[in-house]
């Protein structure tokens, strides 16, 4: 993502991810809530991105890794073929509020061209749909809603940007009748 | 990052620019040329029609000293058959108007960007939309309704037309691509005020999905670069 401050890029590194540790570290055991234990190897947990990253890219000397990352369930099959489906009828937002993110993210770790595909393909469908409900003004209150509240937190910055410039461009045409 | 504006021009600002177009108005009552920072306004002779700025015609307007004659694309005819094509074709823009011919001897000066071009006097091709087509159109409608033949048939063109041509513009996406574009010829300036930071936040949520993929093209790239081509690397390696 963009940025040291990006508020974006903070929430989207946030996000949990589920990750099997692969060896007993001593002292982690407050990850799973129990202080002073150590973690055994084996436990699923769920990390957030930034620190499952760092502990699964982190090489200590042996030439094993500290955890091994899986797909987010966000990203799993059943979610890919319903989006291949049907792009416009998935509430993604509660799949996860910074679903585009965390998919380019998981993509930085794991070659899945296919994933990758499937992403930008909705996106695009997705981004007409949210165009047209941008320039309805009927949109926000008739039967887009539905729609409106499953987008993610990106679509929702240009279902905002789409409004404003429609918008912008109506105010100048009343003002042209004022004045 | 916390411009308080959007990149690129507010819808004011482009119709600003747009009052820059030569306009042609019959005038009602003389007025000596003027020597303004732009240029030299022709002197008007009632009942002999000249080309002046828009602003200038406008605010003669409102005193009721002159009227301003549309421009030939904004009449019914016009309109209904440039409306007519955006229908046909489903996937690109009515063409522009075709430039004036540049004679040699002046083509390093010619103006060829639309402020410099009379492209909305009398003299104006019927058949193609000029780049500030809708932001004149608006102007025009709401201070000169008078002087359309068919003031509302021409507002109802208008709308139909801009309705049609924001739509491509939408549906435009879905060719697309992370590093792609949309052929966006003929599309006015109002238009491209208004999808802009649509069409940009597309281009950058798919940039940032395909971004991995991209890095990924580039390191191999580099590496084979590096390397000479894969081929070849082999054979040094036979012959080791």
């Amino acid at each position: 993502m963009t940025g040291y401050y990006s508020i974006n890029a903070i929430l989207t590194d946030s996000q949990k991810l589920p990750c099997t540790f692969d060896l007993t570290v001593p002292h982690l055991g407050y990850l799973e809530g129990n202080p002073g234990a150590p973690i055994k190897s084996g436990t699923k947990l769920e990390l957030p991105l930034w620190l499952a990253e760092m502990l699964a890219v982190s090489n200590n000397g042996s030439g094993s890794t500290v955890l091994t990352l899986d797909m987010p369930p966000a990203l799993s099959g059943r979610v890919l073929n319903a989006l291949k489906a049907d792009p416009k009828t998935l509430d993604l937002r509660s799949l996860a509020p910074h679903f585009y993110g965390l998919g380019s993210r998981m993509l930085e770790l794991f070659e899945e061209d296919e994933v990758g595909e499937v992403l930008g393909e909705t996106f695009k469908k997705r981004a007409k749909e949210i165009a047209d409900h941008a320039h309805n003004p009927r949109g926000a209150l008739g039967e887009g809603a539905e729609f409106l509240r499953g987008l993610d937190e990106e679509e929702r910055q240009l279902f905002r940007a789409a409004h404003e410039s429609a918008k912008a461009v109506r105010t100048w045409m009343a003002e042209l009748k004022t004045t | 990052m916390a411009l308080p504006l959007p990149p690129g021009l507010t819808p004011s600002e482009v119709a600003f620019l747009c009052e820059m177009e030569l306009v042609t108005v019959i005038p009602r009552q003389r007025l000596e040329s003027l020597q303004l920072l732009g240029g030299t306004t022709p002197a008007l002779i009632p009942p002999y029609r000249n080309n002046i700025p828009l602003w200038l015609a406008l605010l003669l307007k409102k005193q009721r000293r002159a009227n301003i004659s549309p421009p030939p694309w904004l009449t019914q005819n016009s309109l209904q058959a440039i409306l007519d094509f955006e229908n046909e074709h489903s996937s690109t823009f009515s063409p522009p108007p075709r430039l004036p011919p540049t004679s040699s001897s002046t083509s390093s000066i010619s103006p060829i960007s639309p402020p410099f071009l009379p492209s909305s006097t009398v003299d104006a091709p019927a058949d193609a939309l000029p780049y500030h087509w809708l932001e004149l159109a608006e102007i025009l409608l709401e201070a000169a309704p008078d002087d359309f033949e068919d003031a509302d048939l021409v507002r109802r063109l208008c709308r139909d037309l801009r309705e049609t041509r924001m739509s491509k513009l939408r549906a435009g996406v879905d060719v697309l691509e992370a590093g792609g574009g949309v052929q966006m010829n003929g599309v006015g300036g109002m238009e491209v005020a208004e999808g802009r930071s649509f069409i940009t936040g597309v281009i950058d949520g798919l940039r940032k999905i395909s971004a991995s993929k991209e890095q990924a093209r580039r390191e191999r790239e580099s590496d084979e670069r590096e390397n000479g081509y894969p081929g070849t690397q082999e054979e040094d390696e036979d012959m080791l």
